[in-house]
């Protein structure tokens, strides 16, 4: 007390005023606020539940294989096997609650494929695109592609229908005029199971030997004695061959 | 279906590849408004403290001018915000179910801690004795308007003005801490964000830091510039002269850690750095490179430079200043744009940008940012005709 009646008027009046405002925040929350919104738990598991208690729009892919058993056993086999149902059919939790009323749509127009495979450069090599003003204008893809286990209709011509990037690369390299097959034993399965059946790749120093070893490169090609240079490594592991100058 | 063919139309705004979810953006204009607005708050302080903390008595004339610029925009801080997350008539019960362990919810108290105990305080104080005196002196509803600020309080001897000195300069102590607090809150809250590498930074909160004493130092520079001669007086030269030095040093540090930020992020060249330097190249060219940098920075640096070495007479003087402050802010703006727009341009899958389409009627749009960037400058002219910050004697002594 002696210390409030030693605090200058003006002091004190503002004190006053501090002292009404927090006491009137502790009032607030200790007799208005709720007791269970500040108990941090109850509001979560109240989170929780709100959220638990939204309407189910999708009905997920367990579910609809329940009916539809043929069209999983296609698509399981195919690339799309990964792809949910409802990723092309759109939410179905209606149409799995009433199957004969509400009837899930099916993209049947060139729009909906594009999405995914038009040609866009930052998508992987090898991931099927197209550019959808060359590619069969105005047909609908599901006329040559069965979207639950699409294929290319016929195999690939070239490599480079898949490898674009390394061939662009290699076009611009001392190896240009080198076809694929010379460095790669290409069986003729890889072409419809690419990822079964896979290329083999040069695994010893010997077979770039054939060209760059010493006394038997033709006019202009580098040569290096093959005893020496590189001891134990083959040469991939420091000449990126489809690379310009190939270092 | 529907969200397809939306999304579709929106993709068109893409480049490259990005996620779904990251091609609107979600922090607009008014976001960029936010740590705009608050960097003068914290910046304006900072120069009120240079005058009591520091002592720098040229700056005198400036004071009170900034502590009310600095209460003008504080008061406005959170609106930004608020319209941005709607319901804003909830925002007091982050003071009620206050939680702990969210950066931003503890904003709410970092502002209050500023707006009470800081800014309001050191306000009532600097000004109590000559509330006291003008509510004397004037009639109707400013008397009373100054009585009720006053608080009643009625003592005006020189033992209550001593004390309120005292506690000026200790508010004003505690303010510098304060202010850092403020500004460099908002940038913690960019810099801790790890999963975006154009935020996630420790430098984060001292640039913001610097980036706000620059702008609240010009804008107070700017602001005295236009209302002396509003109200009648003399521009002291002696008091610009020493801000724009103040200003000058302080460009320079926020250059030199912006530059260095920038040298560490190409030195580390972490995955980001290419789809970083792309950002900069094409969707942030014009606002980083030609507005924050060159025309924010350099030029107002240089012509700061020339008004030194060459000694220009003062009404040359007083137009170049002027020239850089509105730089300055354009600058500093552009520098709250590339910020908040800038990190949510790019893919966190880092191959791809999007584009930032503004509004301009909504409630996220260009206009309601325009209004909360006026709305400052009205509640700071009924500050300047309630608490003048200059007597008539001071004005008529620079005459």
């Amino acid at each position: 007390m002696k210390f409030l009646q030693k605090l200058p008027e003006q002091a004190l009046r503002i004190l006053v005023v501090f002292v009404i405002l927090a006491t009137g925040m502790l009032l607030v929350r200790q007799f208005v606020i709720p007791a269970d919104m500040k108990d941090m738990t109850l509001i979560q598991t109240a989170t929780m539940e709100r959220e638990a208690d939204k309407e189910a729009k999708y009905a997920g892919a367990a579910v609809c294989v329940q009916c539809h058993e043929k069209q999983q056993e296609i698509k399981r086999g195919g690339y799309h096997r990964d792809l949910s149902c409802e990723s092309c059919h759109d939410a179905a939790q209606k149409h799995a609650d009433s199957p004969t009323e509400v009837k899930p749509v099916s993209p049947r127009k060139r729009d909906y494929c594009v999405y995914c495979h038009s040609y866009n450069a930052s998508r992987p090599t090898g991931f099927p695109q197209i550019n959808p003003d060359t590619h069969n204008p105005r047909k609908p893809c599901i006329t040559c592609h069965n979207p639950h286990n699409p294929k290319p209709t016929q195999p690939p011509r070239s490599c480079a229908a898949c490898h674009a990037q390394i061939e662009r690369t290699k076009a611009a390299s001392y190896h240009a005029q080198l076809a694929c097959t010379v460095c790669h034993t290409t069986p003729e399965k890889h072409k419809t199971e690419p990822r079964t059946v896979t290329p083999t790749k040069p695994d010893k120093r010997e077979f770039c030997g054939k060209c760059h070893s010493e006394g038997k490169g033709a006019k202009g090609v580098p040569t290096v004695d093959m005893a020496t240079h590189g001891e134990k490594y083959v040469c991939w592991q420091c000449h990126y061959p489809h690379m310009l100058g190939g270092i | 279906m529907e969200a397809v063919q939306h999304f579709t139309e929106l993709a068109k705004q893409v480049v490259g590849f990005i996620y779904p979810n990251e091609i609107e953006i979600h922090w607009s204009i008014l976001i960029v408004v936010y740590p705009y607005i608050t960097g003068l708050v914290a910046g304006a302080f900072i120069l009120a403290s240079l005058v009591k903390v520091f002592n720098v008595k040229e700056l005198q004339p400036t004071y009170r001018l900034a502590l009310l610029t600095a209460l003008a925009f504080l008061l406005i801080a959170p609106l930004p915000l608020q319209l941005h997350l709607g319901r804003p008539e909830r925002s007091f019960e982050m003071f009620l179910t206050p939680q702990l362990s969210s950066a931003m919810a503890m904003f709410g108290f970092v502002y209050l801690w500023y707006l009470m105990v800081v800014l309001l305080l050191e306000i009532w104080f600097e000004y109590r004795r000559d509330m006291i005196v003008w509510s004397g002196e004037a009639t109707g509803v400013k008397k009373w308007a100054l009585k009720i600020l006053s608080l009643f309080s009625t003592d005006v001897s020189e033992k209550a003005v001593a004390f309120d000195k005292k506690t000026v300069k200790i508010i004003t102590v505690i303010g510098i801490p304060s202010a850092f607090l403020l500004h460099g809150y908002v940038g913690f809250i960019f810099g801790s964000i790890k999963a975006n590498p154009w935020w996630s930074s420790v430098m984060m909160p001292v640039v913001f830091l610097f980036s706000a004493i620059v702008s609240g130092i010009a804008i107070v520079m700017l602001l005295y510039m236009i209302v002396v001669p509003l109200r009648g007086g003399k521009i002291d030269m002696q008091c610009l002269d020493k801000m724009a030095s103040f200003l000058f040093y302080a460009v320079i540090v926020d250059f030199s850690i912006e530059v260095l930020d920038f040298i560490h992020r190409l030195y580390e060249s972490e995955e980001s750095i290419k789809i970083l330097s792309a950002l900069v190249e094409t969707k942030l060219f014009m606002s980083l490179v030609i507005l924050q940098i060159l025309l924010g920075m350099l030029l107002p640096l240089g012509v700061m430079v020339v008004i030194r070495v060459f000694k220009l007479q003062e009404e040359v003087r007083k137009l170049l200043y002027f020239v850089c402050g509105l730089l300055i802010q354009l600058g500093i703006f552009s520098t709250r744009w590339n910020v908040v727009i800038g990190g949510q341009l790019f893919s966190k899958s880092f191959r791809g940008l999007t584009t930032y389409k503004m509004e301009l009627m909504g409630i996220e749009g260009l206009l309601v940012a325009v209004a909360l960037l006026i709305i400052p400058f009205v509640i700071l002219a009924v500050l300047l005709n309630l608490l003048p910050p200059w007597k008539k004697e001071e004005l008529a002594r620079t005459t």
